[in-house]
């Protein structure tokens, strides 16, 4: 089809945008490459199916927004067979007469696919400019008081038009382009929509036709040469960065867990990312992956109630940092901006509840909270940063081995009345009972940790509890970011565990089980720790204790983000839930299981107060008011505390409780 | 610029205070330790001092058996220069004058220019410590500072007095003063900090370099006041009501 001085045209564009493309994408991957904590980029390979699934299977875009993502797959299936589409018709360009499968069924299915996903891609591609740039979804819009850079803001609305003209342009024109060679050869029964649209040319002139031809010929493939080397500054990258984001992503055990800091090492003068590349090699990837969606900002409980965090923000600011400073970042120049002038606020840092909701919605593997956790690192223990009553908490647990400050000599009182078993006299148990200093100081923590000891005598467990041995786990520290006093609570445990040869633990609070099982196995202390609910529910299920249906009126149950999204227990609550309910039914909140809201309390905000926006556990009693439920069940003490201040001051005293799932199923088995 | 801070290891608020079986003191190893709350502030207030001299040194000094190295390596942790360990085995109840002797003779030589101390302990609150070693040491001396402000060879301390009432005295260096809790916010120290104090100079002056006359004071017996609470009802008649209150307020609460 195409001339000779065509052909030599096209080749030299070909080298062209394939040589600029080498340029940007090796800046781009220098700059990912200036990140601690190298990539294993050998995961690629091993991980391809996982790769392969998002890219194909769009499995990662429905968790919310399901319609959107559904269009979206529709324009990225569409888009993905435009790559074959592509080469044939360069085919087509290059050797005369060549028809791919012409009369053979599967070119034929081939023209009839292509027909048709060109029409879907071009009306779900109009449909995104029209909700960008017309209708103006405020999901797409990042609201005060949030930190967005200038270039993020004008660079997002600009790049948004240039990827979707350039789509509905190359598709556009590859579709008229085929209309053309339909009123030029003649209708074509399986390019219903081409043939269509080759009526309006009817009358042309042929040599107009073949001109028509070539033009939309080289629109199309010309587009995508001058795209080639923009990928890297386009949030369009995503279609290859966010498999790939998959495919090399860190393993880690609970979505807030990563490395520990070996203090010992005299060589580490960083603790924690202050600048852009103190940040993991995969962290920096992260900026490449985004699309800038903002599914991470409509989950996130800080920026919902108008605080300064949103996850989003992060990644574009991160992104638009490295697109106006990609050529001094990826030769290795030190910028020397700490991340909270441009990329995430002090503030903001503080607002997370680290409740991992972001990390869960991201369709591209993205995980900001990262960004959080490892800042906050930076700012507690390089810059003693941090709010004031976080200091409080610290020294509370340096000093009395609990955030709360109470004496720890007074970690039994709970107990009184009981006869629960201690380690200290009992010296060997097959389960550990590990109360925490919410059930031991807590005058509702106390409670449940009383209904969870009355549950395993009724069921005969052997169990004890280490009592004024125990010490704070170091939850708190560990995601303020004060990794030291982490481990300095850790090793005092730890060294408990090794006296008694602890290996079964039962916690009772949800922050204790992460840190337990996942972070002390960083610490190389491997233990099996299960949560109360999972534990009580196998008593159940083993036949153990048998508790009676005995709640007459409706349940709803409040995810704990600590259990559900970081240690994926959603079923053993609503179980032991359902096991009591003799005429009520457990009804669930809008925001359940992996999209569940927080209760306000996780990742340190327990021990600080931000005065920006609204109060999270507010917005979520509400929520659990909303469904007409007369007990809002609960499976943390966090949560508990939260979920009754809002109870208390929503005005639903009256009519609501709040109560521990251990609490319920003890009420079950009061009378045997 | 050289600054001393005394710093005083206590129980906790919080902490429990079991008493030991000759009922002398509280048990120690039942009891959460940690520095002296106003001592802290001091601590704060001279590294606030030297931090905007831009030289000099702030000098940490504690007495006590060796658990209270701890708070020392936490001075230094928080920015302290160099630590002093005065290694006594006595407890926390030593009466300020002999305890002022003893920092006396081990200090003297340092020729401090400022000597700061928290207002009182949180333990014995005896609040004069710091005052007499001024005195001992030929210094100027001021109590309950809640401002400093550094000037040419001297310094302006504002003074808590009575009924919501201040006072700004200037004194002549070398001074020493005691200062209340509040007047600055204390900083955490950074891991820098930290991993820094290992490194800095603790200095261990063993009890025989600084033996003085016997104390003035022992202590016979520390107890939990015995708290009861009783109610009685009076009836009756106007005389016999007053009669019977009369006999209560002679014979029970001995205040007639």
């Amino acid at each position: 089809m195409l001339s000779l001085i065509e052909k030599i045209v096209f080749l030299v564009l070909v080298a062209g945008s394939l040589g600029l493309a080498w340029v940007n994408f090796g800046k781009m991957f220098k700059a990912i490459g200036r990140g601690s904590r190298p990539i294993q980029w050998g995961k690629a390979i091993r991980n391809w199916p996982k790769g392969l699934a998002v890219f194909l299977g769009q499995q990662t875009l429905f968790k919310t927004r399901p319609v959107v993502g559904g269009i979206h797959a529709v324009v990225a299936w569409g888009f993905t067979l435009y790559i074959a589409v592509n080469i044939i018709d360069v085919f087509y360009g290059f050797i005369p007469g060549f028809h791919f499968f012409s009369e053979h069924w599967f070119g034929q299915l081939y023209r009839l696919f292509v027909d048709i996903f060109s029409l879907f891609v071009l009306i779900g591609v109009k449909y995104f400019v029209f909700r960008r740039f017309i209708s103006k979804d405020p999901k797409l819009e990042t609201k005060e008081p949030v930190l967005l850079s200038t270039s993020a803001r004008t660079g997002m609305k600009k790049d948004s038009f240039i990827v979707g003209m350039f789509i509905l342009m190359h598709i556009g024109f590859r579709f008229v382009g085929a209309s053309f060679e339909i009123a030029g050869h003649g209708p074509d029964p399986y390019q219903p929509g081409a043939n269509l649209m080759a009526l309006l040319w009817q009358s042309f002139d042929p040599v107009i036709i073949v001109y028509a031809e070539h033009v939309c010929w080289w629109l199309a493939l010309g587009l995508i040469l001058a795209f080639i080397p923009y990928f890297p500054y386009s949030k369009h990258a995503h279609l290859f960065m966010g498999p790939l984001n998959f495919m090399v992503r860190e393993d880690r055990r609970s979505p807030a867990v990563f490395e520990t800091i070996d203090f010992e090492d005299e060589k580490i003068e960083q603790f924690g990312s202050s600048k852009l590349e103190h940040l993991p090699q995969s962290q920096i990837l992260d900026a490449y992956a985004c699309i800038m969606c903002n599914r991470c900002q409509d989950a996130c409980p800080a920026y919902t109630t108008g605080k300064e965090l949103s996850p989003s923000a992060i990644e574009i600011n991160k992104r638009y940092y490295l697109n106006e400073h990609l050529n001094d970042f990826s030769a290795g120049k030190d910028l020397d901006e700490p991340m909270s002038k441009w990329m995430l606020t002090e503030e903001a840092a503080w607002s997370c509840t680290t409740c991992g909701f972001c990390v869960e919605v991201c369709p591209v593997g993205n995980e900001p909270m990262v960004d959080i956790l490892r800042m906050r690192q930076d700012l507690v223990m390089m810059e003693s940063r941090f709010p004031e009553d976080a200091m409080d908490a610290f020294n509370k647990m340096e000093n009395y081995g609990n955030p709360w400050g109470l004496s720890p000599q007074e970690r039994e009182t709970w107990m009184e009345g009981l006869n629960v078993p201690l380690m200290r006299e009992k010296k060997k148990a097959d389960v550990l009972y590990w109360a925490g200093c919410a059930g031991a100081y807590d005058n509702r923590g106390k409670d449940i940790s009383r209904a969870v000891s009355q549950i395993f005598d009724k069921a005969g467990v052997d169990y004890a509890c280490l009592g004024n041995e125990e010490t704070c786990t170091g939850d708190s520290a560990r995601r303020i970011g004060n990794e030291y006093l982490f481990q300095m609570m850790a090793m005092q445990n730890i060294e408990k565990f090794e006296e008694y040869g602890i290996k079964k633990i039962v916690t009772q609070c949800p922050h204790c089980l992460t840190t337990l099982k996942h972070d002390y196995a960083e610490l190389g202390t491997e233990l099996d720790v299960v949560h109360h609910s999972q534990f009580i529910n196998d008593l159940v299920k083993e036949g153990k204790i048998a508790p009676q249906p005995s709640i007459t009126e409706d349940v709803t149950y409040h995810d704990a983000c600590y259990l559900g999204r970081h240690n994926g227990e959603y079923d053993a609550p609503r179980e032991l839930i359902q096991s009591v309910l003799s005429e009520g039914h457990l009804v669930e909140m809008d925001r359940n299981k992996e999209t569940g809201f927080c209760c306000g309390a996780g990742g340190g905000n327990m021990w600080y107060e931000i005065n920006t926006g609204d109060r999270i556990n507010y917005e979520r009693f509400k929520e659990a008011a909303d469904t007409k439920a007369t007990t809002v069940a609960t499976a943390c003490n966090f949560c508990n505390i939260m979920m009754e201040d809002g109870l208390k001051v929503t005005g639903h005293e009256e009519n609501m409780v709040v109560k521990d799932v251990a609490e319920l199923v003890l009420e079950g088995l009061s009378d045997i | 610029m050289k600054i001393a801070v005394l710093i005083k290891q206590v129980p906790g608020a919080e902490s429990a205070l079991p008493i030991n079986s000759e009922a002398i003191g509280v048990q120690e190893d039942q009891v959460s330790f940690l520095m002296n709350e106003s001592d802290s502030y001091a601590l704060e207030e001279a590294q606030k001092i030297i931090e905007a001299q831009g030289s000099g040194e702030v000098v940490a000094i504690s007495l006590g058996p060796d658990r209270v190295q701890k708070i020392i390596r936490e001075a230094l942790a928080k920015g302290a220069d160099r630590g002093i360990h005065l290694q006594s085995e006595a407890s926390g109840l030593v009466d300020p004058l002999t305890l002022a002797k003893q920092f006396a003779k081990v200090l003297e030589s340092e020729h401090f220019d400022l000597i700061f101390s928290g207002l009182q302990s949180d333990d014995s609150g005896m609040g004069q410590t710091g005052i007499i070693l001024g005195e001992l040491l030929n210094m100027a001396t001021a109590s309950l500072v809640v401002e400093t402000e550094l000037g040419e060879n001297s310094l302006k301390v504002k003074r808590e007095l009575e009924a919501g009432w201040f006072q700004w005295v200037t004194l002549t260096l070398p001074a020493s003063i005691s200062i209340q809790s509040g007047l600055n916010q204390p900083r955490y120290p950074s891991l820098r900090g930290i991993m820094g104090a290992k490194k800095k100079e603790l200095k261990i002056v063993p009890e025989s370099d600084f033996i003085v006359d016997g104390e003035k004071q022992s202590i016979r017996k520390v107890f939990v006041p015995k708290t009861d609470k009783r109610t009685e009802m009076i009836d009756g008649e106007p005389d016999a009501v007053v009669a019977r209150l009369v006999e209560i307020l002679k014979n029970d609460v001995k205040v007639l």
